[in-house]
């Protein structure tokens, strides 16, 4: 067993039992449940304020069709940037570095936009794969490039979220062992690194939930372009 | 997204009618034309019968 940079990024097991169950499971014990009330607590009302408004930004130029998928996206949303976040906290795991997990969001999601789109209307899905006004010398080569910018959109998503937060990460541990190192040789330029540090956290804290919001909105994107 | 092409503005004949880049029934049928003729040179390549070398008797 070599521990190295990446060891961070294994899989952690106990006594055969993943816990990465564990690590899934997680964010949902932090929200509130609904209330039959008429009047909530104020976690509550805060929780059901965010979510309207991220509803309503993301789905603002949308069509009624693509309204109905506002509960997953915005569930999806809460689930990633939850995941991300609590990521970000010393020895956690954090799940999103995990690129099996992700392509298991991304690729089925993907699918259902594409397969939705193929559904309500064929014509409009195939016709997408040829932009407007092409030479005719360029359409076959315009159509097999459009037909593989397609197929690749779900390596898209998910390499995108696993890269960011799994270098973030690693950028973080680089940068504390070079803090600690130079702390009993140099302790000027510990503190410079210790301030990169500071720095590059809040950065990562930022590119945690920017990732999460990027996913969703592309994902409606591609299910307006199809709807 | 842009609104669809209905492609009044565009008076074609012929070839042009069924296959354009402009009316969304062109762009889909160009479309399907380029996949069917990637498939056939798919099927055309797998089915090819392989040439038998030839034995010196």
């Amino acid at each position: 067993m070599m521990v190295n940079s990446f060891s961070q990024f294994e899989s952690p097991v106990f006594l055969t039992i993943p816990l990465i169950l564990l690590a899934l499971i997680l964010p949902w014990a932090f929200y509130p449940s609904p209330s039959p009330r008429w009047l909530s607590n104020r976690t509550l009302t805060l929780q059901n304020w965010f979510i309207g408004r991220f509803a309503k930004q993301l789905l603002a130029s949308s069509t009624p069709k693509v309204h109905l998928w506002a509960t997953l996206l915005v569930s999806l949303m809460l689930y990633i940037i939850s995941l991300n976040l609590l990521g970000m906290l010393p020895y956690t795991f954090t799940p999103t570095t995990q690129l099996s997990m992700n392509m298991g969001l991304a690729v089925p999601l993907w699918l259902a936009t594409v397969l939705v789109g193929f559904r309500n209307q064929p014509t409009l899905s195939l016709a997408h794969l040829l932009p407007e006004g092409t030479p005719t010398l360029l359409v076959p080569v315009l159509i097999i490039i459009e037909t593989i910018s397609l197929l690749i959109r779900p390596f898209a998503l998910g390499v995108r979220l696993t890269a960011n937060l799994t270098a973030g990460h690693l950028l973080i541990q680089l940068i504390a062992t070079a803090t600690l190192a130079f702390m009993s040789i140099m302790p000027a330029i510990a503190t410079l690194t210790s301030i990169l540090l500071l720095l590059l956290t809040l950065l990562e804290i930022a590119v945690a939930m920017i990732q999460a919001y990027v996913f969703v909105l592309l994902l409606s994107l591609y299910l307006q372009e199809n709807s | 997204m842009a609104g669809h092409d209905h492609g009044s503005q565009h008076q074609f004949t012929g070839f042009a009618k069924y296959f354009n880049s402009y009316t969304i029934i062109g762009r889909r049928n160009y479309v399907l034309a380029t996949y069917g003729s990637i498939l056939a040179l798919v099927l055309f390549f797998k089915l090819k019968p392989k040439k038998m070398p030839v034995t010196e008797k």
